[in-house]
């Protein structure tokens, strides 16, 4: 009797622990005093769409394609980092009294808007500090709002709205979510590497209802069509000998979407933890995996600027989703030279597909995302 | 090309060959003017490098903004900058804070210490950190990351003897803290400002330094493009009333317009050498024409125009500008070195401080001072040119014995030299032109222009009455030499007017300084009276912006029984373009131990005004650079509040850097706002006790308790240290002064020389119809002594004038003071009579020139 009460407080124990395991993110400090991500994170939300200070580094990142009434197409993206510069103990060395400039955290934001119509790419950005109301993340009341200056995203219950207003144009837009959430990876614990450290914790809203405004050369112009959000926290995601990333989100005609990343290493290989997400009509992701796909090449551009060569049109294979597509650039110059904030240079720009899926042809357009051929991704802050 | 050449030629053969054989006389007029130009091109050189500084300077650090907020005498809140980041009109904003600071107990000079934003300002100014010692090139974001850390210029890091990764302590009127310098600035942009003495630091480590929390000195603002006038305006509205939206040039204009000042008046004084210079080109160049008169109607004989005669003597006086300008380089080369030096300490000192550390040698400076140096060689060259065209080709036959006559009479030139004199009194009236007084360097022109065409005649009459005087007096060599120097025209008159403009310059200058010195000596015994001056940390050169600590204002109650403490503060503002401090201070206290030096309005009225704050008190310097005087309204904006005050006096001050209102600080306090203060002095109320001794104990006693959290001066070293550098002011003038003088000398020296050799032959005939050598020595000593006595009397006079000129216009219209008129007789009665014999010794080598051939073979010539 008493070896079975022994047992059952045993099996207690394990059920108390997987249950604490299961609804806690799996974090740890690193070596610098940072925190890390080791394990599914369980998101929750609103709560996760707020910022996550003690990790290094986070993105809210929406990109999309809109439509406007004369049948003028447009790509845009609106990026929100956030990078926290020191550990988080190091406020205890601060001076005392602190200037009321003195803080972690330096926001970075990037925004362009792709012109398909007229074949013009047009990109702007921001970077501040959070002090004195010039940046910041925060939540009240369930919403969360992340801002640069004038460059802000407020995500409220059932909207995000996004404005960003710079000296070339403008971005006023309104998104609602179709779909849920969708957890990348283990519970949103993306692998980015060999070890469990090597990762981010990585949620994405893969469908926005998108209605609002862009402001081009001083004209305003009513738009609508499909965004695409991605939240993701890390400290140091990317292991030695990773060069750079092709990210790809697509919204096909089915209702379904797709994102996939692949990690391009020193050698010229894809990394076994480059991985994907396929998402259904109703939501539901299906984890990919490195093996289940292959993403071939077929055009390249070579950057005026940085004279960096991207590729700008691909064969997609997934074979357990029986899904064949050929994507291609919607404008080959979609660089984005950022020398006055991340100093990274990199290739995001708007991009369609046709093919089949489950031999059923579809078609699709989303975004895609190309760091590191212009030289090797360094993490600038 | 061929009549060019042609012409070369000639000049070659008829001048160079000439001056060849005559190169002591050409050296010494080629010394002359090379001096004159080396001093003149060294001086604008020296101010401009001094310009240059200060404007790359404020250039740099104000680097691409297009306007700036600030608060006069005040700070700027900084919440205004998300504020302004959020303007759709503003394209960037960047606050930033700058302080003097100096490493702890180093003995070096202070440097300027810039807080900003990395991440605000890089798209205003250009700043780039030196990635060859392997620096990471974000070393900005550990200015952010790491508090108390800093970016050096690379001269400053080589002067402080420091590289990455070492630390300094930094001291400050709020504290003395470690710093870690994290890199080196490359040597461009911002770097380049302040002579490279500079360090950068963040924002929050600037504040948490300095204690300066929640505000910033300015924020730079960038417009968009397509920013107007109702955008500015929208801007504005966004800001508290006392913060102004203005372009960044207003600081620079109103420095660079007190510089250009100092600069017009070095100018004019160091154009006195080139001027004197001319006088020694022309005394050659008439030599020439004179002397050569019988080959000059030979080469007319021969084929040659009256034009050929006339430009071969305007090519002697080219030549000699050309070449002394060349001689001039390393001439200046020399006084550059100790001008350069001279110049920014004395600008540093009076209006903006500058970090000199490159002459720029601008090709148009130097196009300007070679044009100048010949122009006024070619001009003095000119009526000697004028008068050898007239030569006629039948003179060729005839034994000349009459020389150049003059076309002019001396009474003819004496009259258009009275034209001149007349005409300085009304331009001496004219108000300035564009902020320089133009009509008063005029009127110092025409002065000495009309004291020079006067010569001929002053010494032609002298001469003429006192010749026999002198026979009877001074024997045949005096008679002679009257007789000579009355008919030796316009040559001599031409070295006499070399010496009144040098004497003149001289006598003014003595009389100028010794007013302007007595004047500031008077001011510093009665306004800047006090035992001991208090202030902050380094808060002179931090313009007292920083408030004496509360603790030691707490502490120094405890002496409240030995000492009276008048605290003042000072807020550095301008009106319209004009700097000038606005100085706050216990009148009450003040008025009982000290006074102001007045200058109008009645001092028994305005003191109790003044004690009860209903009204403002300004300096001279301010009433006239603002046109405001007794009875107009002073309006200003200081910090929070707008003041408007009326002005119930006028007082002297001789503050640099622009003028001065006083206004009583309880006062302001109670109507306008609190205000901390930034410095104190201390008056001991036992007077009898041993000053010097009490003061030294106090000083003591406080460093005791305090520490050196403050800067103490004892009221005698204070006032000693700014006659000191009043002293320092003029060592400049004092040279250039100097060198005119010499130039002067050189003039005189010359002319007796052409004098005795143009009449070697007269002076043989002399000898050998039995005069002796003794007889014509002393003859040539007493004409030496006609030219230099006259000169110096003449000089003497216009000196005066030429004083009040000084004193009451040039200074007034300058630099807006002017001074108790005071003449130093001390110092010109020994002075003169030593240009006077440094003037006679200068007919020495004419002396010896006399017998150099023997009469013999000088009779047989010709």
């Amino acid at each position: 009797m008493k070896r079975r009460s022994e047992k059952f407080a045993f099996t207690l124990l394990c059920l108390f622990l997987m249950t604490a395991l299961a609804g806690h993110k799996v974090m740890a400090e690193d070596q610098n005093g940072y925190l890390t991500v080791t394990g599914p994170c369980h998101p929750t939300f609103p709560k996760d769409h707020g910022p996550h200070p003690g990790y290094r580094t986070e993105w809210w990142y929406y990109t999309g394609n809109l439509l406007a009434a004369s049948g003028n197409q447009y790509g845009y993206q609106l990026t929100f980092f956030r990078s926290q510069i020191s550990p988080s103990d190091t406020t205890t060395n601060w001076p005392r009294p602190s200037s009321a400039w003195r803080t972690q955290q330096v926001f970075v934001g990037h925004a362009a808007i792709s012109d398909l119509s007229k074949k013009k790419h047009r990109h702007a950005e921001l970077m501040a500090r959070e002090a004195l109301g010039m940046a910041g993340a925060s939540q009240k009341t369930a919403a969360t709002t992340v801002f640069i200056k004038n460059w802000s995203t407020t995500i409220g219950a059932d909207s995000h709205v996004l404005a960003a207003h710079t000296a070339d144009f403008s971005i006023d837009l309104t998104l609602q979510p179709a779909k849920p959430p969708v957890l990348h990876g283990q519970a949103g614990y993306s692998r980015k590497g060999s070890t469990a450290k090597k990762a981010s914790c990585y949620y994405s809203l893969t469908r926005l209802i998108s209605k609002g405004m862009l402001k081009i050369d001083g004209k305003t112009i009513a738009v609508e069509g499909l965004s695409w959000m991605d939240h993701e926290y890390s400290t140091d995601p990317l292991e030695a000998g990773i060069v750079g990333w092709d990210w790809l989100s697509l919204q096909l005609s089915d209702q379904t979407e797709l994102m996939l990343f692949f990690l391009r290493q020193q050698n010229g290989e894809i990394h076994p933890a480059s991985s994907g997400t396929f998402v259904d009509r109703s939501g539901r992701p299906q984890h990919l995996t490195r093996e289940d796909f292959s993403f071939t090449a077929l055009k390249q551009w070579q950057s005026p600027r940085s004279n960096a060569v991207y590729p700008v049109a691909w064969h997609l294979n997934i074979l357990p989703l029986a899904i064949e597509l050929t994507i291609v650039a919607n404008l080959n110059d979609q660089e984005m030279v950022t020398a006055a904030t991340t100093g990274v240079t990199y290739w995001e720009g708007s991009v369609s597909a046709t093919g089949t899926l489950a031999e059923q042809p579809v078609r699709a357009d989303g975004y895609v995302e190309l760091t590191g051929y212009a030289k090797a991704f360094r993490a600038p802050l | 090309m061929k009549k060019f050449l042609f012409f070369s030629r000639l000049f070659i053969w008829f001048s160079l060959r000439d001056m060849r054989k005559h190169m002591g006389r050409a050296a010494t007029v080629l010394f002359g003017i090379a001096l004159g130009a080396a001093v003149f091109t060294s001086v604008r050189l020296s101010v401009n490098a001094s310009l240059d500084s200060f404007t790359k300077s404020m250039d740099l650090i104000a680097g691409r903004a297009d306007h700036v907020l600030t608060r006069p005498g005040g700070y700027v809140p900084e919440y205004l900058i998300a504020r302004l980041l959020d303007h759709p009109m503003i394209r960037n904003a960047s606050p930033v804070l700058t302080t003097y600071t100096r490493v702890s107990q180093d003995g070096s000079e202070p440097f300027l210490l810039i807080g900003f934003d990395p991440i605000l300002d890089r798209p205003l100014r250009n700043w780039r950190i030196n990635d060859k010692s392997g620096q990471s090139p974000v070393v900005w974001l550990d200015l952010l990351k790491e508090p108390f850390t800093l970016i050096l210029g690379e001269p400053l890091a080589r002067q402080l003897n420091r590289a990455p990764g070492d630390s300094l302590y930094l001291e400050h009127a709020h504290q003395k803290t470690r710093f870690k310098i994290l890199g080196m600035l490359e040597r461009s942009g911002l770097s380049l400002a302040e002579g490279g003495r500079i360090a950068l630091t963040d924002i929050a480590t600037f504040q948490e330094f300095t204690g300066l929390f929640g505000k910033v000195d300015r924020i730079d603002l960038q417009l968009k493009p397509l920013a107007t006038a109702r955008d500015r305006a929208d801007i504005q509205r966004l800001l508290p009333e006392s913060i102004q939206l203005n372009p960044p040039t207003a600081k620079r204009e109103s420095g660079q317009m007190m510089i250009r000042a100092y600069q017009l008046n070095l100018s004019i004084l160091s154009f006195a050498s080139l001027f004197v210079g001319m006088f020694l080109v022309y005394s050659l160049v008439a030599l020439n024409a004179a002397s050569r008169r019988h080959e000059l109607a030979i080469l007319r004989a021969t084929g040659a125009s009256a034009y050929h005669v006339f430009f071969i003597f305007l090519a002697e006086g080219a030549f000699l500008g050309i070449t002394g300008w060349l001689v001039a380089i390393p001439l200046g080369n020399f006084l550059i070195k100790y001008l350069l030096h001279g110049v920014s300490q004395t600008i540093s000192t009076l209006f903006v401080r500058v970090q000199v550390d490159t002459l720029s040698l601008s090709v148009s400076e130097i196009a300007f001072g070679f044009a100048v140096t010949v122009g006024i060689s070619i001009l003095a060259a000119y009526q000697p040119a004028r008068e050898a065209m007239q030569v006629a080709p039948k003179e060729a036959l005839e034994i000349s014995q009459l020389g150049m006559r003059p076309r002019k009479s001396p009474g003819q030139l004496a009259i258009w030299g009275l034209i001149c004199i007349l005409l300085v009194l009304p331009l001496s009236r004219l108000p300035a032109v564009l902020d320089m007084p133009l009509p008063g360097y005029l009127a110092i022109l025409l002065l000495f222009v009309g004291f020079s065409l006067l010569a001929p005649w002053a010494l032609q009459r002298i001469s003429h009455s006192s010749s026999a005087v002198l026979l009877k007096r001074a024997g045949i060599p005096a008679y002679l030499a009257s007789r000579y120097v009355r008919d030796s025209g316009t040559r001599t008159a031409v070295s006499v007017g070399a010496l009144i403009t040098a004497v003149a310059l001289f006598t003014a200058l003595v009389i100028m300084i010794y007013s302007f010195r007595q004047t500031v000596t008077y001011w510093t015994y009665e306004t800047i009276k006090g035992d001991l001056f208090l202030t902050s940390k380094m808060g002179e050169i931090n313009r007292f912006r920083y408030p004496i600590p509360q603790q030691v204002i707490d502490d120094l109650q405890d002496y409240r029984s030995e000492i009276d403490i008048l605290p003042n503060r000072r807020f550095f503002l301008n009106y319209g373009k004009f700097p000038y401090e606005f100085e706050l201070m216990d009148m009450q206290g003040f008025m009982q131990y000290a006074s102001f030096f007045w200058l109008k309005g009645n001092p028994k009225a305005i003191r109790p005004m003044l004690k009860r704050g209903e009204g403002v008190i300004v300096s001279e310097v301010f009433s006239n650079r603002t046109g405001l005087t007794v009875g107009d309204v002073f309006k200003a904006q200081i910090e929070e509040s707008y003041l408007e005050l009326p002005i119930i006096g006028i007082v002297r001050d001789y503050r640099t850097q622009g003028g001065v209102v006083f206004y009583s600080m309880p006062h302001f306090n109670a109507q306008y706002h609190q205000t901390y203060w930034g410095g104190l002095r201390f008056f001991f109320k036992d007077r009898s006790q041993d000053l010097d001794l009490a003061v030294a104990k106090l000083r003591n006693d406080i460093i005791d308790r305090m520490g050196d959290k403050v800067d103490m001066y004892s009221g005698k070293g204070l006032r000693g240290a700014v006659l000191k550098i009043f002293d320092e002011t003029f060592a400049v003038t004092t040279v250039l002064l100097l060198i005119a003088l010499v130039i002067a000398a050189l003039g005189i020296a010359t002319t007796l020389t052409v004098l005795v050799l143009e009449r070697s032959r007269q002076l043989n005939t002399l000898f050998a119809v039995g005069a002796s050598f003794r007889q014509i020595r002393s003859m040539i000593f007493w004409e030496a002594g006609f030219m230099v006595v006259i000169g110096e009397l003449a000089g003497v006079v216009c000196g005066f004038v030429l004083s009040c000129l000084l004193v009451f216009v040039i200074n007034r219209q300058s630099f807006g003071w002017t001074f108790l008129y005071g003449v130093n007789w001390g110092a010109l009665g020994a002075s003169i009579p030593l240009i006077i014999l440094t003037a006679l010794a200068a007919a020495l080598p004419a002396v010896k020139m006399v017998f150099r051939k023997p009469p013999a073979t000088l009779l047989r010539e010709r």
